[in-house]
């Protein structure tokens, strides 16, 4: 009796299930489309980042205006587990979880999806002057598992999302902006929206500049740059203390189009820096120079066909490194380096720079790229993606001049035939495949897993897996755990740097591997309140590595480095925002050629950021930014004081007019004139590289 | 100076808007009134033949409120399908059995979440909510963004008398209980076969 009731209950459920009339299928088949739609906009801008196979932060640009965060390198301060360090180049740097505080393209840098590290150093310090005001959000990425397709990120990476990108509803407005701040900070820029039916076209535009000089010294001569016990040479009394100069100016231009499946984007960056602490360890002159241009265009197609996506990319990428700077001061006691090096150190003939010694240096590099990745959604539960990416690099230009060598005039010398600098010849070629499949096993459980094969022109990377999972409990718990392998190609500098008693290339370098695991907890609290807790284990091995006593690049570190991170967003009432993070890492280095074994060296084991916003009414907010970075220990051969640990406060007043969309910000930052430094190598600055103290900043932007 | 700045900044607590997120505001602003589409019921909650979306707002979250009721004229341009609807912005002090409303909208709000439910199902209207944690205060519908974006009801809704959903959406949605998000909700999506679901539905219908 009960059955049959039910097969009519059944059956009558059925009959209505299949009248539903049109109407209500319109309906319903118009909510599926919207979320479908915010989905999509949800996972290009990395709103449901918890869920996602990464162990990911998202800062979102116009926040980070309101904190009175002026540049892309204040808002990687707050990222959990980042710190930044310095060079005798002023080359800022980076540094994910501690790994390899001393190379430069540990991390790669993309902005609006275009890998933008230079090929010189493998570094982007020229771009962390990128105004705040041209960024729509910030993705970073830490660990390996941040994989991307055809690219390896080493210990992360950044992504940069311009307001070239735009969604239906979410489309962002044009503005301008004008900012002002200590060391005679300028800035002005742009952004300049068009569209038509089918063409959408993105300029943005700024200018900015500053003549900032920071206190150093005394500088590497009194550590005996130029100066050697064997030839009987002592420069260390020409040693100097001053103002090194690290002031910047850029202008850059952007041009981002999409017409119907094509996108071309492109952009010019002219990045000019003072020479800050000296190519060769010498305090350089306020008017000394280094450029460091950016130049990249990239055509683009991609079409969603029945369950298949195709994404075709092809492009182009210009850098330069161009030095221009009074390398030595007046009275430099030496010998003919040129003759030394070219007679395998058997002539040896004294000169004396009475003037000093000059150098103009410049290096142009081209990377030329195609890649092509086809995804197909065919079966069930099953997103999987396939193809290749190619790459020829090479310098296109190489200059080296300096004063006579022979002689000691400061005149400069053509050296670039007989005495270059750099291998003017430098190329390499690199062939990446990579496979993966996204697998839903069910609502709760998803898994990535695939690989990327690469082979160079050089040493190869080979094969390298990843796995990752996501496991959703319920909606106040989700798990992650990613296991990866990656690497790090040398820097063209590591490679191909010549005649130089610091740095020594060598084309017999291997890639960098690391092997990281890691585990991530997220408890979400409410809609915007959550809790994440990673561990990690990174396994670094032939890390990449010179020394003042051994200045030949070599893979000779091998890193082991694990982990906490702790990062917390949320409210301390219902009604305000409040974020924090902090790092714990720690680890053992050794360096397999001399057995010299130590704890992590250059890296702050302790890393704790935060920031609380509040308006104070509808137009009036004020905003907080604390930092703490924990002390460095040194190198077991360098014998000095561990670089102690700084707190930074910043405070931002905000205010925005509704009326005429506007907005003035006044910022202090490091209010209490904390003495922040970063660490230099031993047999360098013996006084490390002293940051800026207390400074200001006013904003005014306007959107239209 | 260090200490009591930090204090400051840590342990002051101003009050001012909630700080929203705009794609799930705007996901819930397209989909929320296409959903008071699919009651059954619908004619009985028209006002003056018209549908009447109330947005229950904070004093401060005035702008968020408004921002949404632009965003829903902008899309549907002053019809949703056949019916002529008005948006009606109302601070949660003055919601009451007295406001006109066919459906309710609540922002984010860290009281009187219940009163407004209670209003809600005496009247017979359908209520949304900014926030799935108001689900368990007796809100009904809310919309989340997880790997995908998920409509979330609650379970309760299957009882209520005064409003009927096309049976389609039904399948649509995940499940929250009453009291507390339900911990098993995915095993519920999985584990019951729609068969079985219908079955139940029905029976519990003829009660």
């Amino acid at each position: 009796m009960t059955s049959k009731f039910f097969w009519n209950v059944l059956s009558t459920s059925s009959l209505l299930l299949t009248s539903l009339n049109a109407q209500s299928n319109n309906i319903l088949d118009s909510i599926t489309k919207d979320m479908d739609r915010f989905n999509n906009v949800a996972t290009i801008t990395k709103q449901n980042e918890d869920y996602q196979p990464y162990i990911i932060s998202v800062f979102n640009g116009k926040e980070l205006e309101t904190l009175g965060v002026s540049n892309l390198k204040e808002s990687l301060q707050l990222v959990p587990g980042v710190d930044i360090t310095t060079d005798n180049f002023n080359n800022q740097t980076p540094i994910f979880r501690g790994s390899n505080a001393l190379a430069y393209g540990q991390t790669k840098l993309f902005i609006d999806d275009i890998l933008v590290n230079n090929l010189f150093f493998d570094s982007y310090s020229e771009y962390l002057g990128l105004p705040i005001e041209m960024i729509k959000r910030i993705e970073v990425v830490r660990g390996p598992g941040s994989k991307t397709n055809g690219v390896n990120a080493y210990a992360g990476s950044i992504h940069v999302i311009t307001y070239a990108e735009d969604f239906k509803d979410f489309e962002s407005k044009d503005k301008m902006i004008f900012k002002y701040g200590s060391y005679d900070y300028r800035m002005s820029g742009f952004i300049q929206k068009f569209k038509t039916e089918n063409l959408t076209a993105t300029v943005d535009f700024y200018y900015q500049k500053d003549n900032k000089k920071l206190k150093a010294g005394p500088d590497g001569y009194s550590q005996g740059s130029m100066s050697s016990t064997d030839l009987g040479k002592d420069n260390t009394t020409l040693s100097q203390n001053g103002d090194a100069p690290v002031w910047n100016e850029d202008y850059s231009l952007s041009l981002n189009l999409k017409y119907k499946d094509f996108t071309l984007k492109g952009r010019s960056l002219n990045h000019t820096q003072g020479s800050a602490y000296g190519i060769n360890l010498s305090l350089p002159q306020n008017e000394d120079r280094v450029k460091l241009p950016s130049y990249y265009l990239e055509l683009g197609y991609d079409k969603e066909i029945s369950n298949f996506y195709l994404d075709i990319k092809a492009g182009v990428k210009y850098d330069t490194f161009d030095s221009k700077a009074k390398l030595g001061p007046n009275g430099v006691d030496f010998i003919d380096y040129e003759k030394f090096v070219n007679s395998n150190n058997t002539i040896v003939n004294n000169v004396i720079f009475p003037n000093g010694i000059y150098g103009e240096h410049l290096a142009k590099q081209r990377t030329l790229y195609q890649s092509s990745y086809l995804t197909y959604k065919g079966i069930d539960n099953h997103t999987i993606t396939s193809g290749y990416r190619f790459l020829k690099e090479e310098t296109t230009d190489m200059v080296s001049k300096l004063s006579n060598w022979a002689t000691g005039d400061a005149a400069l010398v053509d050296y670039t035939e007989t005495f270059p600098f750099f291998n003017k010849n430098a190329e390499r070629n690199i062939k990446i495949f990579s496979l993966q499949d996204e697998f839903q096993f069910n609502k709760k459980l998803n898994f990535i897993y695939g690989f990327n094969y690469e082979t160079t022109s050089y040493e190869d990377a080979g094969f390298e897996p990843r796995i990752s999972m996501v496991y959703q409990k319920d909606l106040e718990n989700i798990f992650k755990a990613i296991y990866s392998r990656s690497h790090r190609n040398p820097s063209w500098q590591e490679m191909f740097t010549a005649n130089n008693a610091a740095r020594v290339g060598s084309t017999d370098l291997k890639p960098e591997k690391v092997d990281a695991l890691e585990f991530s907890y997220i408890k979400k609290f409410s809609t915007d309140t959550y809790l994440q807790t990673n561990i990690f284990y990174l396994q670094n091995k032939d890390q990449i590595y010179n020394s003042a006593t051994d200045p030949l690049y070599r893979n000779v570190v091998d890193t082991d480095i694990y982990g906490l991170e702790l990062e917390y967003t949320g409210h301390l009432s219902s009604d305000d925002k409040l974020y924090l993070n902090y790092t714990y890492l720690t680890g053992t280095s050794t360096i397999t050629d001399t057995g010299e074994r130590s704890s992590l060296t250059n890296v702050a084991h302790h890393l704790a950021k935060g920031y609380y916003i509040y308006n104070l009414n509808n137009n009036l907010s004020l905003s907080g930014i604390a930092k703490y970075v924990g002390e460095k220990k040194r190198v077991l051969s360098d014998t000095r004081n561990k670089v102690d640990a700084y707190t930074t406060i910043d405070t931002t007043l905000n205010y925005k007019n509704h009326t005429y969309n506007y907005d003035i910000a006044f910022s202090i930052k490091n209010i209490f004139d904390e003495h922040v430094i970063y660490p230099s190598t031993p047999k360098t600055y013996s006084q490390d590289y002293t940051q800026e103290g207390r400074t200001f900043l006013v904003t005014l932007r306007k959107e239209f | 100076m260090k200490k009591i700045l930090f204090l400051y900044l840590t342990l002051i607590n101003v009050a001012f808007g909630y700080h929203y997120d705009d794609i799930v505001l705007k996901a819930q602003a397209s989909i929320f009134p296409k959903i008071i589409l699919l009651d059954k019921k619908i004619q009985n909650k028209l006002i003056d033949g018209k549908i009447v979306y109330t947005i229950v707002y904070n004093k401060s979250d005035y702008n968020t409120a408004l921002s949404i009721e632009k965003f829903i004229n902008k899309n549907f341009q002053g019809s949703l399908d056949k019916y002529n609807y008005k948006v009606n912005l109302v601070e949660f002090e003055k919601f009451s059995i007295q406001t006109q409303a066919s459906a309710v909208y609540v922002l984010n709000l860290s009281e009187h979440i219940e009163k407004i439910a209670k209003v809600a199902s005496e009247k017979g209207i359908i209520s949304f909510s900014y926030d799935i944690n108001n689900l368990k205060k007796g809100l009904m519908f809310s919309l989340v963004i997880e790997k995908s974006t998920v409509l979330y009801l609650k379970k309760e809704i299957l009882f209520a008398t005064k409003i009927e959903f096309v049976d389609a959406l039904l399948q649509m949605v995940r499940f929250v209980e009453a009291d507390y998000i339900d911990k098993n909700n995915f095993d519920y999506q999985n584990k019951l076969n729609s068969r079985n679901y219908y079955a139940k539905y029905f029976m519990n219908q003829k009660k």
